[in-house]
This record gives C-alpha cells, sequence and structure tokens, in this order.
C-alpha cells in the first residue's frame, strides 16, 4: 500500500508526503517539497554586506525577523563589535514579537483544527468563535511588538549592522508595555486550552538542540546545547553535515550523522529551569516530563513558549523605556569571517558570512526545517509504532501523518531558500 | 458579485516567495477573518484544505512561478478566474530571487547545491510576462490596507480600480521625514510607485523601490542623484535598481520625450 499526500494545508510553503507501507511498515517516508529554489545564498554574494539580512529576510514572511537579526549577528560576528546594550533589548523584543506571531498563528490556525478534526479553520472559527478572537488579539499584540519597534511587521527595517536604526519614543512603548500586561491573563487562558487537548501517544528517542545560557531562556544569544553537551554556534557547526536528499531542492542536516530535533520542545527540553514564572506553572501542570520524546508535544511546547515571551516582553519594555538612545555602534573595519545563531520559532537558525571591503563573498544558511526535516522523516518512518495505528483505517492514518507534519511546523520556504 | 444570491468566490494562491503577502493579509486580523464570512473560499491552503473549484471571481497570486509544476497550476488559476490579481515584489516584478538573471545563474546554482541536476533554474518572470493580469499590487510585503481597500472595491464594483501613478516623494513628506537624497544618502523615492505610505523613509531606511517604478519616469535624473548628491558609483546604482527584479521594468518605464 501506498500513502500518498498531495499539497499538505496549514503549512508554511508547499509540500506533499509519500510513503510506501508494505506490512504496515512505514519505509520510505518521505516528505516531498515543492518550492522552487531561489538560491539566496548565491544572490547575496558579490553585494553589500547590509544585504544580507536584507535580502534574507526575504527567505521567509512568517519569520522575517530572525533572518534579518541572524544575518545582522554574523555580520557582527565578522566586523568583532557587540551592539549597544539598549540596542540589544529592542532586538530581544523583537524575537518575542516574532514568536508570538508565529507560534500564536501556527497553534491556532495551523494544529488546532486537527485535534477536532476540522477540515477548515472556517469551521474551527465558527465553533469557537471566543478563542478565534482571543487568538487573533493575542497574535496582534506579537505584531504591533514588530511593527513599532522594527518599523513593520514583515521584513522589519530598523535593524542596521551594530544596533538599530531608531528608537520608537517612549509613548509607543509604554502602551505597548500596558498592552502586555493587559493580555497576558488572555494568553495563559488560551495555552491552558491547548493543555487541555489529547496528544497522540508516540515516542522516539532524538537529541534536542537549542541555544542556551546561563541568564535567560535563550532566544536571541547563547551557545548550543544539545544531547547535554555546550558547543560554542562556530563548534557546533563544525559537528553539523547538510545534504542534499532525493527532492534536491531542501537540504537535510545531521549532527554527527544523527539526526536532532530542534524548536519549541527542544528549547523546553534544554532550558526549562530558565521559563518565566507563569509559562512555568504551566509546564509543571502539564504532562511534558523532561525530556519529552514525543513529538506532538511541540504544540504545547509553543503554547508554554506563547506565555513566556509575553512575560519576557514585559520585563523587556520596562527595560527599554529606562535605557538611553545609544543604540548604534560602527565597526571600525568591514572585513572578517562571522557566525549568527538565533532561536527561531521553528528552531536554531544559522547565518555564515565571509566578507571582504564590506562586499560579501560567501553566505551559508542553516534554517530550522532544514535541520528537522531528516528528524521528521525518521518519527514517520518510525510512526507505525504509534498506539494501535495499525488499527487505523487509511484516511485516520493520513490524518495522523498530517498532524504529525503540521506538530513539526515546518517552515518550507525556509527550507528551500 | 456574479451571479446573485451568491457569495463571491476568493482564491488566495502562493507560488516561490516568502508568502509574506498571505501573512500581510492574515495581519489583518479581525478584519480579514470578517471578510471571509462575506466570500466563499476557493483556494486558501494556509487555513483549509478543500478540493478546487471549477470558478473564481478574483484571484490573488503572490511569489513566481519556478518550478514546472507552479507554471501549469498558474496557467490553469487563469483560465478559472475573472479577476487575476499578482500581489507583492515577486509577482509584479519577479522579486528578490530575479537578481540571479543580472549574473551568471549558472555558477549561482552551483555554488549553492553540489547535485544540480533535476532542480528548476529558469530565468525568474513576474506574472504578467506568464499570463495575463487584470491588476498588480506591488510591494515587498504589499501593504495590507492598499490591500483591503482594493479587494473591496473590486467586489463592489465589479472591476479593478486603477493605483495612481505617483511617487513616493509624495507621500514620504506627509510622515514629516526630511529628503533622504538632500541629506546626500541614496533613495529611489522620486521613481518608486506610491501606495505603501513610505514606511521605509520613516524607519531612517532608504526607499529601495520594492513596488518598482510608477510611469514616465527620469531614470537619468535619478541617477544623477545618486551619482552626484550621494556619490555613489554606476556600479552601486546598478545594483540598487536591481532589487527586486525591478532593472527590466525601468526601461519600459522612462518618459519618451
Amino acid at each position: 500500500m501506498k500513502i500518498r499526500i498531495d499539497h499538505i494545508a496549514k503549512i508554511e510553503g508547499h509540500a506533499s508526503f509519500t510513503a510506501d507501507i508494505a506490512k504496515g511498515d512505514m519505509k520510505s517516508a518521505r516528505i516531498k517539497i515543492e518550492e522552487g529554489a531561489r538560491l539566496f545564498e548565491g544572490i547575496m554574494q558579490n553585494r553589500k554586506d547590509e544585504e544580507i539580512p536584507e535580502l534574507g529576510s526575504r527567505i521567509c514572511g512568517v519569520c522575517p525577523v530572525v533572518h534579518s537579526l541572524t544575518g545582522f549577528k554574523s555580520i557582527e560576528s565578522a566586523y568583532n563589535i557587540s551592539v549597544p546594550e539598549p540596542a540589544k533589548t529592542l532586538r530581544k523584543l523583537m524575537m518575542m514579537g516574532q514568536l508570538i506571531n508565529s507560534h500564536s498563528l501556527h497553534l491556532f490556525f495551523f494544529s488546532l483544527s486537527d485535534f477536532f478534526g476540522f477540515k477548515s479553520d472556517l469551521e474551527l472559527i465558527n465553533e469557537y468563535p471566543k478563542k478565534t478572537n482571543d487568538a487573533v488579539k493575542i497574535r496582534d499584540v506579537g505584531n504591533r511588538i514588530v511593527e513599532i519597534i522594527g518599523g513593520r511587521t514583515v521584513h522589519p527595517l530598523t535593524p542596521a549592522i551594530g544596533g538599530m536604526r531608531k528608537k520608537p519614543e517612549k509613548q509607543k512603548l509604554e502602551k505597548l508595555l500596558k498592552d502586555c500586561k493587559n493580555t497576558l491573563p488572555k494568553v495563559i487562558k488560551l495555552s491552558e486550552f491547548f493543555n487541555q487537548l489529547k496528544y497522540p501517544e508516540f515516542t522516539r528517542k532524538t537529541m534536542h538542540a537549542s541555544l542556551t545560557s546561563q541568564d535567560e531562556y535563550a532566544i536571541y544569544e547563547g551557545n548550543i546545547k544539545i544531547d547535554n553537551k555546550t558547543f560554542k554556534p562556530e563548534e557546533f557547526i563544525t559537528h553539523v553535515k547538510e545534504f542534499q536528499s532525493y527532492d534536491k531542492v531542501a537540504k537535510r542536516t545531521k549532527f554527527n550523522e544523527e539526526t536532532y530535533l530542534t524548536g519549541a520542545l527542544s528549547r523546553i527540553n534544554n532550558n526549562k529551569e530558565k521559563l518565566n514564572k507563569e509559562a512555568k506553572k504551566l509546564l509543571s501542570k502539564s504532562n511534558i516530563e523532561t525530556p519529552c520524546h514525543n513529538p506532538f508535544y511541540n504544540i504545547l511546547a509553543q503554547a508554554i513558549e506563547l506565555i513566556h515571551c509575553f512575560e519576557e516582553s514585559i520585563k523587556l519594555l520596562e527595560k527599554a523605556i529606562k535605557e538611553e538612545e545609544n543604540i548604534r555602534r560602527e565597526p571600525m573595519g568591514r572585513t572578517g569571517k562571522g557566525i549568527g545563531a538565533i532561536e527561531a520559532p521553528r528552531g536554531t537558525l544559522f547565518y555564515e558570512c565571509s566578507i571582504e571591503d564590506g562586499i560579501t563573498k560567501k553566505v551559508n544558511i542553516i534554517t530550522p526545517t532544514a535541520q528537522n526535516m531528516a528528524n521528521l522523516e525518521g518519527d514517520l518512518e518510525d510512526f507505525e509504532e504509534m498506539h494501535n495505528f495499525d488499527k487505523l483505517s487509511k484516511k485516520e492514518r493520513q490524518d495522523k501523518i498530517k498532524m504529525l507534519i503540521r506538530a513539526y511546523d515546518p517552515c518550507v520556504t525556509c527550507s528551500v531558500h | 458579485m456574479s451571479k446573485k444570491n451568491k457569495k463571491p468566490v476568493i482564491a488566495i494562491q502562493s507560488l516561490t516567495c516568502c508568502e509574506g503577502c498571505q501573512v500581510s493579509i492574515f495581519d489583518l486580523g479581525e478584519r480579514f477573518l470578517e471578510f471571509l464570512t462575506k466570500v466563499d473560499i476557493g483556494d486558501f491552503r494556509l487555513i483549509e484544505s478543500l478540493p478546487d473549484v471549477e470558478e473564481y471571481d478574483i484571484a490573488i497570486i503572490e511569489g513566481t512561478a519556478i518550478t514546472k509544476e507552479q507554471k501549469k497550476r498558474l496557467k490553469e488559476t487563469r483560465k478559472k478566474s475573472k479577476f487575476l490579481i499578482a500581489i507583492g515584489a515577486c509577482a509584479c516584478l519577479g522579486g528578490v530571487q530575479e537578481l540571479k538573471n543580472y549574473r551568471n545563474k549558472k555558477e549561482i546554482i552551483r555554488g549553492v547545491y553540489p547535485n544540480i541536476r533535476g532542480i528548476d533554474n529558469p530565468d525568474i518572470k513576474s506574472v504578467k510576462e506568464m499570463v495575463k493580469v487584470d491588476l498588480e499590487i506591488p510591494g515587498c510585503p504589499i501593504n495590507k490596507e492598499e490591500f483591503f481597500r482594493i479587494i473591496n472595491e473590486t467586489l463592489d464594483k465589479n472591476q479593478v480600480p486603477k493605483i495612481p501613478q505617483k511617487p513616493v516623494c509624495e507621500e514620504c513628506p506627509r510622515k514629516n521625514n526630511n529628503c533622504l537624497l538632500l541629506l546626500g544618502k541614496p533613495c529611489l523615492g522620486p521613481i518608486s510607485l506610491a501606495g505603501c505610505g513610505a514606511p521605509c523613509p520613516s524607519n531612517e531606511f532608504f526607499c529601495d523601490g520594492c513596488r518598482g517604478p510608477r510611469e514616465n519616469i527620469n531614470l537619468d535624473a535619478m541617477k544623477r542623484a545618486l551619482k552626484i548628491k550621494c556619490r555613489m558609483e554606476d556600479k552601486e546604482i546598478e545594483m540598487l535598481l536591481e532589487r527586486f527584479g525591478k532593472r527590466n521594468e525601468m526601461y519600459k518605464k522612462i518618459k519618451r520625450k
């Protein structure tokens, strides 16, 4: 028997799925990417340094903020400059906005229907009008954080080499602070709703990779933690091998020849002690026991992070309101090699660059979805071990497969860049 | 709009791109959800998986067709649609991926993939170079307010409106911005099509022309300003004019004397 799912809906980008099922065995489970190659790493070459993030943000309209900031971090690492603290606060805030808008889109509009068997979000909206309204309002706060600090929600404008171009007026930050505080109870309620859902029982042991930091729940900066070992990003990347799979356009990666998982579940597994108070509370109430190896819980992990991000935004906004205007540092020279890593909604994003006299010579971008794809295919191959999978009809199996693919929150446009 | 008592059928389709225009539509939030109750969705993969319907009143297309399947799909959609509206820099101009057209695209693909067999690498074309387009709403990303106004107007009047051919320079001073060119900083505001509300200069970023050129531009004067006022070299100017794949569009829109 063959299972084939064309054009998987409600993911970012275009992909389909095929597997040959012999005797209930999901051999050769494959995600086929259906995007054209845009060759970003190639078109950035021999152009100005700042075009790495400016073009890079166009890789993905769902997570443009993280592409922009990771690009700038790689350039700043190449030029050996650190951005002033007040600029870092603003960038961290933009990342919170990014995670809020991406997570709330994925949680509510991409994944939730799977739990109820709705074919369309329109059914979901009709069934849960109040929750839809809350989800839209929550997402809107995330968008406004990005818009006010970044200048625009999609493809931000204010980040620059060495910091930020502009700091928003104090009144706007104060208004945002008020909005975040007022919305937090809604966020907690919506995330608790995700804790009450029934998650399919399926586990497959894998390694979890994410940034980690002594100071905070690492999103904007830190070292890489994987399999309880810690690496600097530049060391980690030497263990990661990118390879082209059968569909060619989207690369996959392995760490020391093994697949690994990155994203919300990995972050919670690696850094749960650093979560903010209310987020921690929901984690302790939930069924997630770390290390959690059930990829479906990536959905709940995002819901927990949604609370964390609101709590963190409140802290960061209070800090930004007090901080001075010093937000940019000019580089001394414009030649060097660097690496930037930030936790995107879907996992760690890497930009490596090599620049000579302000002109880009080489760029390598490793996206979270490229890293997760091999792990997802590994999960799908083991999928028949899921509780009662053999008793499901073909249609039910397809639905479960789609649900797992969506639980990973793949960003197909990111994976083909 | 087409038949009595029947809701208009809308399709929102995405070809190869970042999908940021679709995200911008979604960013309309409550207004978009309300809009969804007034129309029938023929195709909008971001929120649902439904079988194809036979006719669309309006098809909204973002992105560029790169793979053979995408080219086929675009042509099918055109046949099914009363109005086809291209949105965003990719669909209207080619987008950033068109930059490879201006270089050696074979060399570029070899730098990205060790094995290039089986990967489509055509010259990037905007949607209007492949099928007939009724209206372009440009921008990287689109201005969601302009988009929403235009879609509602199209539904109300059963015809697509025209975007006024004004430069970004007309909107920029209304945001109390200082003129970047007068400060000696590069800006493509004078030749770029307005409608965005000048978010870039308002955030101390130059206009990089993501909406493409307006009609009847004076490209020579623009180049002179960049050269003399901003001390840019010819090569730098060309690179700026390439962004979003608009270079080939420029020459079509120069004012003939």
